[in-house]
């Protein structure tokens, strides 16, 4: 009998180790499908953001004629106050020469108070310091209120 | 069918198993290949063929309703090893595993055709909090003592674990409140030294639940639900919340509650010695943590082999130790597989809960994820002796009919929450 026993005892090894791997397979199969699923997600959300370097600011609200319906497009920064050397130049009292900017941070933008007075708005609340900037966000400083979209 | 293949590992590890159980009579004294066949029981056969028949139906139902495909492979592969490694130590309890798997199924088929009617449960968290204090005391009142804890129904002919049932009430009820009271809790204004917390009547539901772990604990001698319960509570408050306050409270009252029936409770004393030194009285008191210690040595990095190791040392090997078997007879690679497609379980759960809209149904996806994990981690952990020892059930893997339904549910529920056209009117 010992060829039976011999027989029977490879079978049951190769088994035995068969579970092993099989649950090993099971293991690894499972963690590429998901993981190959996270990376095509990825793939899908960052496409959009790479193309999209530029933001635009409009001017929904305004007293002075010459900012009207204005749409001020930058890439980097953008400045804004009372003074001649900001990028949208607001002719208030309310406005501090040098009021408040909107700049690039990695994919986002940051808009920042340059310590002014009377404070910048966002979506009505006073902006404390900085902030992320999203689409569609209200800025106002002064009178004027912008709409912030990329 | 996508993800298909997959489907293949749960059936084949149970069959290969089998055929080594019967391969190993041969070692038993068997001498004739033709003698091994004899004397088998085949009544498990029939069950057999109806969990794969149900499972292959519900992977295609989840298929077609554009539901998560992985989640029901990886509590299959689970509740394979299982049951076979139930098979091996208790014979006579893998036909009832393998029945317990088919109703689980069954239940878990309702789950996904009613979850409708189910979701509107989350309209009315105060009767599910209610419901779930009821069940839960209804064994502190009526319950029979069962393997040490005082936390088992018995209606007729079986007997029900109600904490295995109201955990996953107590998930909707956390669900519902906590995303209804989102702002309050979130936008606290009244501060306690360092702590920022909502007033008290919004957080005094949840200091209920903390409290009735506490209870269950002491009065039950509960401590592996008590701890559950516990953790998945501040859990789901802080992916609620996002505020550590909580946490930290928490914890405070956890602490003083552990302190205090440390003080007041012999068995609570037991468990913290065993912990801390199980070779003080490694044949008494210790026995069952040192067995399984070893059993964790033995195996060694590829295991003695399925069938082949020692794990009837063990007292209360096919529930609540099965770990311990599964790392002695599977190795540490087993052991670690198992670990990892509770995590894969995990990861798949959060992705779940992050692509829901409705954030009741965010953080009860989320919550029916960490709960598993939570579980697989409170055991796994105690049998390895990282945590004292509490006595709960391993997902999906260990014998027990109220805990394999119960998971099966909540894997019900996460598949449910999965479906893409999930419109809410």
């Amino acid at each position: 009998m010992p060829v039976t026993a011999y027989i029977l005892k490879g079978v049951r090894v190769v088994l035995e180790y068969g579970m092993l791997l099989w649950l090993l397979w099971f293991v690894t199969r499972l963690a590429r499908a998901m993981f190959r699923e996270v990376r095509q997600q990825h793939e899908v959300v960052k496409e959009p953001e790479v193309q999209r370097t530029e933001a635009v600011v409009t001017v929904l609200e305004a007293q002075e004629p010459e900012l009207q319906g204005q749409r001020f497009a930058f890439a980097e920064e953008i400045t804004f106050g009372r003074g001649a050397g900001n990028d949208v130049v607001i002719p208030e009292n309310f406005v501090s020469h040098k009021h408040a900017t909107i700049y690039q941070q990695g994919n986002q933008y940051v808009i920042e108070d340059l310590g002014s007075r009377n404070s910048t708005y966002v979506n009505g609340e006073p902006l404390q310091g900085a902030a992320y900037l999203q689409a569609g966000d209200e800025i106002r400083i002064g009178m004027v209120v912008f709409q912030f979209e990329r | 069918m996508k993800y298909g293949k997959l489907m293949w590992a749960p059936l084949g590890i149970v069959l290969a198993g089998i055929l080594v159980l019967i391969c190993k009579k041969h070692v038993m004294g068997v001498q004739r290949a033709a003698e091994l066949l004899q004397g088998v029981d085949w009544s498990f056969l029939p069950w057999l063929a109806a969990v794969a028949l149900l499972s292959v139906f519900l992977q295609y139902l989840l298929v077609r309703r554009q539901a998560d495909p992985l989640l029901l492979p990886i509590a299959l592969t689970l509740a394979s090893i299982g049951s076979v490694e139930i098979g091996r130590l208790k014979a006579s309890l893998f036909m009832p595993q393998l029945r317990w798997l088919c109703v689980a199924l069954v239940v878990m088929i309702f789950v996904l055709r009613f979850w409708r009617s189910l979701q509107q449960l989350l309209d009315y968290p105060y009767l599910l909090g209610m419901a779930c204090v009821i069940i839960l005391g209804l064994p502190m009142l009526f319950g029979t003592e069962i393997g040490g804890s005082k936390n088992w129904l018995v209606l007729g002919p079986m007997s029900v674990q109600p904490s295995e049932f109201g955990k996953i009430i107590i998930l909707f009820f956390l669900a519902a409140y906590l995303s209804d009271h989102q702002q309050v809790l979130t936008a606290a204004k009244s501060r306690l030294l360092v702590l920022r917390l909502a007033p008290l009547r919004f957080i005094a539901p949840l200091i209920c639940i903390w409290g009735l772990a506490v209870l269950m604990f002491v009065v039950e001698k509960d401590l592996g639900s008590a701890l559950l319960f516990f953790g998945i509570a501040v859990l789901m408050t802080y992916m609620a919340t996002g505020n550590k306050s909580y946490v930290f409270l928490a914890l405070s009252f956890f602490g003083i509650a552990a302190i205090i029936s440390y003080m007041l409770f012999g068995h609570v004393r037991v468990r913290v010695a065993i912990w801390l030194n199980p070779w003080s009285d490694p044949n008494g008191m210790a026995y069952q943590v040192v067995q399984s210690l070893f059993a964790f040595g033995t195996g060694g990095v590829w295991g003695t082999g399925f069938g082949f190791g020692h794990p009837g040392f063990i007292p209360e090997v096919h529930t609540d130790f099965i770990y311990a078997a599964i790392a002695e007879e599977w190795g540490l690679i087993g052991a670690l597989m198992v670990l990892l497609c509770y995590v894969l379980f995990f990861w798949r759960g959060v992705r779940i809960a992050l692509k829901c809209r409705d954030s009741r149904a965010a953080l009860l996806a989320a919550g029916c994820a960490s709960l598993m994990l939570l579980q697989a981690f409170i055991i796994v952990a105690g049998v390895t002796k990282f945590l004292p020892l509490t006595g709960i059930t391993l997902p999906f893997v260990s014998y027990g009919g109220s805990s394999l339904v119960s998971c099966f549910i909540l894997l019900g529920i996460l598949a449910a929450l999965s479906e893409r056209r999930r419109s809410r009117a």
